[in-house]
């Protein structure tokens, strides 16, 4: 089949901001705020902020004053940057957005200020916000702090249970760089709360960006350059179009600045809404025929990039630009499917399938499939390898997904997928124990397991209800179960070796084996109480049964003490297990 | 009586209706399409609107898509009328300024002459466009499949009107031209774009004009009719999106469109409309080079299973529920294979990415029962081998997929069932959960309802064949469990005679 054409539907998103009245609004509380100042600009105090609580809305509101200009942006200093790593000491509040992958971002050294300057009243702020949805706006250097504000209020809420706030700024600088940008750019999420109001006669927007910013040849590398992030809504007296793909919102914000003084983000509204239900004037040539191209021509012209010479002049390659809107859409797409992809979760049904009928087959072979993967020598554990590895590809992707975005798992951290996860974990993880112990390691519990199954035993036990007790089905049903703890055999392990040492009797730790081989004893007990291991282990050549066979010799050998005995000790010289597998205990 | 006698001569029944009288024509041709087309009359009926304001939301539009109906409304809509559009701004933002615009219609049907437009008018229309925009550049983004989660953030901010168009459209340009459109989403753009405004200068008239164009009906389609100058608007995806295309069959259309001052913006957006349907096509198609795989799987789970099962004397729960042999576990890979299958079809469905009529189609409504009935089954025995139902809740409740959900859905809506009556395939889960309530002898009397309920429709759908046999086998979890239940119980039991044998 081939592709299907693409659309870009900046134009219709951008439409449908403006009739939404969000706009609106934000700049009403806006200019309420503006109205209430009368005292003459100081630079002592300059944030004002206020919270407005509408029928349908609440706005929290952000300004400076004075207001700022191009030079006030422009002067010694104010384009510079403060990295995480500075404020970390000093202003540890946005220490979230490091992670392995993007340890360090920086963002305006003035913008911070300002918002240091109001950390005081952020839990006054945050406990004004009630269930009605949230919008926080704010005009130029007052919009910087509200994108501040907001990205720190994203860190405090719990985006699965309350709906995503909505910051909109008006005409205001850049306030980060490309760590910023990548950290807020891979949560869509969060990425999809900014909105960036700018007009073509606004500067600015537009100081911070490299060419303009008079401050950026001194600084040494590339990397120090102010980077978008959210959605950008351009507009010019013809019309107004959204963009989201940063790299076209640098290049358009330089090129559609028009310079001329008068105007007012307060008359966009009127000129917008008359725009909206007027027809779009763009004309494109006969000869496009790909919905693409006719789309970004579209919103070009929008934007005040009507005509091809005003193009050219601005040195801009429309060709450039729509290959790279192209690009990025498809990438989109492509991500897109892949979430939805159900093709691959009934592949991984279907390899739990195989990995339990090779359990079932090794345990008719009297082994339990512990240790025939441990031994490893047919086919079948060659191919339950590869089942294996499979498996443990997918869910450490997903783990690591979902860590990534937990405001998005709302709906995909289900109690279903949170059992599929268990389920991986109990059936999987001795298989990576028994690799661990087959090479000779120890400490499996310390230096070997993987991340991702302490993650998944993390969440099974947030959301665990309070254990059952063992009923009647539970018990006839053991002989399919899988044991509950998945580190089991990792103990098993570790007693054996306890064992191995006490026989030889060298070692200055007998003590603490000693113990350890009590502790884990009882630990066994316990789990055999509740129906929580799986009778397998009781299978003739199970490691377990070696262990125990080891662990009686020493016993008998007097090493634990003279005649000692447990429940444990009782429950296995009386051949109880036997009892075990039927559920009769 | 009248509609009775026309079935009876076997004459076509043609329902109308002008403004919200068209409404009342389409309710009413619902109501005959349910009651009478279903069953005996062949003859489908024909609902023409003027100027009728949207009628139903999406999911109407949906259903009638589904039943196949849609191609029974045409609805007929002056360029610039805004009744058609009214609904798409919610009643409460135009509630202030629409009494005197209805005081206005309602002097102007009785009257020709009747006063001059209201001086709200022009508010109005600013506040139906306004919205209609909204509605419409919305329904663009997902069309167009717009990945920018901004939209969604910005949705929770306002009140989308619900309603939508369904049937087909014929948009009178004003000039005599007729344009025919079918597809809704592709006819929801149109409602807006059509109607906006060329310049500024059209402020001022416009706004009379959509009221005016209410009660021009008449006068247009005579015209209409002297002219015969009709474009059916059917390739949307290869609508030409510039307005000075020349030469061949693209000029005719490009004129129409023209007519209708479609911009570059407003073709685009029709052009979405078109990729999107014929991509369900496409994915329709892509399901039904899979309806091959489907029957393979099941034919073999029902042939060798089956008789596996039948040589070892259990029934297929039981044995797919112990999984002690190979043909368990081939037959628990097949049921996966299906699974993958009918999750993609449904995950699509879900996301309305299949034509509407996919859910009223006859082969795989067949297909989907006897899926469920053959593979149900095993489903519930497998959750319950994995005692999901202890951290889950019952299956019937919890743990049921929508694979089954909805195939039971499909055949009770063509077979006109009463709705939860096919559940022939998941009454193990009954079995189960009774099971567990009355297991150590007791509890029976709590669930005594639930017990003859379900052994009356064991009886129903054991005689019926829509259960296989083989669940009365001697070993059957369904009989051991009801040996357990108390001996009067068992005497007046109206499945003892079944068991016996």
């Amino acid at each position: 089949m081939n592709r299907s054409p693409i659309f870009s539907s900046g134009l219709e998103l951008g439409s449908f901001v403006v009739t939404s009245n969000v706009l609106h609004h934000s700049w009403a509380a806006i200019s309420e705020l503006y109205g209430e100042i009368h005292e003459p600009p100081s630079w002592d105090s300059p944030v004002r902020f206020r919270t407005f609580q509408q029928p349908n809305c609440t706005i929290i509101a952000f300004v400076t004053w004075p207001p700022c200009t191009k030079e006030h942006l422009q002067g010694q200093g104010r384009g510079d940057l403060v990295s995480s790593s500075a404020l970390k000491e000093t202003f540890p509040l946005f220490e979230f957005l490091c992670t392995k992958t993007n340890p360090r971002f920086s963002i305006n050294k003035p913008a911070i200020d300002l918002f240091v300057s109001v950390r005081g009243v952020l839990n006054f702020l945050k406990s004004q916000i009630s269930n009605k949805p949230l919008i926080i706006t704010g005009h130029s250097l007052g919009g910087s702090v509200a994108s501040l504000f907001t990205l720190w209020l994203l860190d405090k809420i719990n985006l699965a249970t309350t709906k995503r706030p909505l910051c909109i700024t008006f005409g205001s600088p850049l306030i980060g760089d490309d760590g910023l940008q990548e950290a807020i750019l891979q949560y869509s999420a969060w990425n999809s709360c900014f909105l960036h109001v700018v007009s073509d006669r606004d500067p600015v927007p537009r100081v911070l960006i490299s060419p303009y910013n008079p401050t950026a040849p001194e600084l040494a590398s590339p990397t120090n350059e102010y980077k978008p992030f959210g959605t950008f809504l351009l507009y010019s007296e013809l019309g107004c179009a959204c963009l989201e793909d940063p790299e076209s919102v640098l290049v358009l914000l330089v090129a559609t600045y028009s310079e001329g003084s008068g105007f007012d983000y307060k008359d966009i509204f009127q000129q917008l809404n008359g725009n909206v239900i007027c027809k779009d004037s763009t004309k494109v040539d006969e000869w496009i025929a790909q919905p693409l191209q006719a789309g970004i021509i579209t919103q070009l012209g929008a934007i005040g990039l009507g005509r091809l010479q005003q193009l050219q002049q601005q040195s801009i390659d429309m060709n450039t630009l729509i290959r790279q809107t192209e690009r990025r859409e498809r990438k989109w797409l492509i991500r897109r499917r892949e979430v939805y992809d159900s093709n691959v979760l009934s592949e991984m049904k279907v390899y739990m399938a195989q990995l339990e009928w090779y359990k079932k087959c090794c345990e008719d072979e009297e082994i339990g499939y512990y240790d025939r993967f441990k031994n490893a020598f047919d086919s079948s554990d060659i191919k339950a390898q590869g089942f294996k590895k499979s498996l443990t590809c997918y869910w450490i992707d997903m783990v690591d997904e979902v860590e990534k975005k937990p405001q998005r798992n709302g709906a995909a951290f289900t109690t279903r997928w949170l059992f599929a996860g268990t389920n991986y974990r109990r059936m999987i993880e001795p298989l990576d124990i028994a690799e661990y112990y087959r090479d000779g390691k120890t400490d499996y519990m310390a230096k070997g397991r993987s991340k991702h199954y302490t993650q998944l035993e993390k969440w099974l036990s947030e959301d665990e209800k309070p254990a059952s007790r063992p009923n009647n089905s539970k018990k006839q049903n053991l002989a399919g179960g899988l044991t509950e703890n998945s580190c089991f055999w990792a103990y098993v392990e570790e007693a054996r070796i306890s064992c191995n040492v006490l026989s030889n009797g060298e070692s200055n730790d007998m003590d603490k084996h000693k113990r350890s081989l009590i502790v884990f004893e009882a630990d066994v007990m316990g789990m055999l109480n509740n129906y929580a291991v799986s009778p397998e282990i009781f299978l003739n050549r199970s490691s377990f049964m070696k262990w125990w066979k080891e662990y009686l010799e020493i016993i008998r050998k007097g090493i634990m003490g003279p005649s000692h005995t447990s429940p444990f000790t009782e429950f296995m010289q009386n051949r109880q297990y036997r009892q075990y597998a039927p559920g009769c205990l | 009586y009248q509609v009775q006698s026309a079935v009876t001569d076997r004459k076509q029944i043609v329902f109308t209706g002008h403004s919200l009288g068209g409404s009342i024509a389409i309710l009413a041709t619902l109501w005959f399409l349910e009651k009478f087309f279903k069953s005996d009359s062949k003859i489908p009926p024909l609902c023409l609107t003027f100027g009728c304001p949207l009628t139903g939301n999406r999911i109407f539009s949906h259903a009638l898509g589904r039943e196949n109906w849609a191609s029974y409304f045409i609805h007929f809509v002056m360029r610039y009328d805004i009744v058609p559009r009214l609904l798409l701004a919610p009643i409460p933002s135009i509630e202030q300024e629409f009494e005197s615009i209805l005081q206005f219609f309602a002097a102007k049907s009785t009257n020709e002459s009747a006063g001059g437009v209201p001086e709200e008018a022009s508010d109005f229309h600013m506040i139906v466009m306004r919205n209609a925009a909204s509605v419409a550049t919305h329904a663009a983004c997902n069309l167009m499949g717009s990945t920018n989660m901004l939209l969604e953030t910005v949705t929770s901010f306002i009140a989308l009107s619900p309603y939508k168009p369904f049937g087909t459209y014929i948009f009178c340009t004003g000039n005599g031209k007729l344009v025919v459109l079918r597809n809704p989403d592709a006819v929801l753009q149109l409602l807006f774009y059509s109607s906006q405004l060329g310049s500024e200068r059209e402020v001022a008239e416009i706004p009379c004009l959509s009221l005016h164009q209410h009660f021009g009906y008449e006068s247009e389609l005579q015209e209409s009719l002297e002219m015969q100058d009709v474009v059916d608007l059917k390739q949307l995806e290869t609508l030409p999106l510039s307005a000075e295309v020349t030469g061949g069959d693209s000029a005719t259309i490009n004129s129409a469109l023209n007519d209708l001052g479609l911009s570059t913006r407003a073709r685009l957006c029709l052009r979405a409309a078109g990729v999107l349907e014929k991509r369900k096509q496409g994915n329709k198609r892509n399901i039904d080079a899979k309806e091959k795989d489907i029957h393979n799987a099941m034919n073999e789970l029902e042939t060798s299973y089956r008789a596996y099962c039948k040589l070892r004397k259990v029934g297929c729960y039981d044995a797919f529920k112990l999984q002690k042999n190979r043909q368990d576990f081939d037959a628990n890979l097949k049921r996966l294979t299906l699974t993958g299958i009918w999750d993609e079809i449904i995950d699509m469905l879900k996301r309305y990415e299949l034509p509407d009529d996919f859910e009223g189609q006859r082969a795989w409504v067949e297909l989907g029962t006897r899926y469920r009935r053959l593979v149900e089954p095993l489903d519930i025995a497998n959750y319950y081998r994995h005692l999901k139902n202890e951290d889950t809740g019952p299956y019937a409740t919890k743990g049921r997929p929508k694979r089954f959900r909805y195939t039971q859905r499909w055949r009770e809506h063509a077979e006109k069932m009463p709705a939860e009556s096919s559940g022939e395939s998941h009454f193990w889960a009954e079995v189960e959960e009774l099971q567990a309530k009355t297991g150590n002898g007791e509890g029976f009397e709590e669930v005594k309802e639930r017990v003859l309920k379900l052994e009356r429709n064991i009886q129903k759908w054991v005689n019926g064949g829509e259960v296989e046999k083989d669940v009365l086998l001697e070993e059957s979890t369904l009989v051991k469990w009801w040996k357990t239940l108390p001996q009067h119980h068992k005497l007046e039991s109206c499945i003892s005679g079944l068991i016996k044998n």
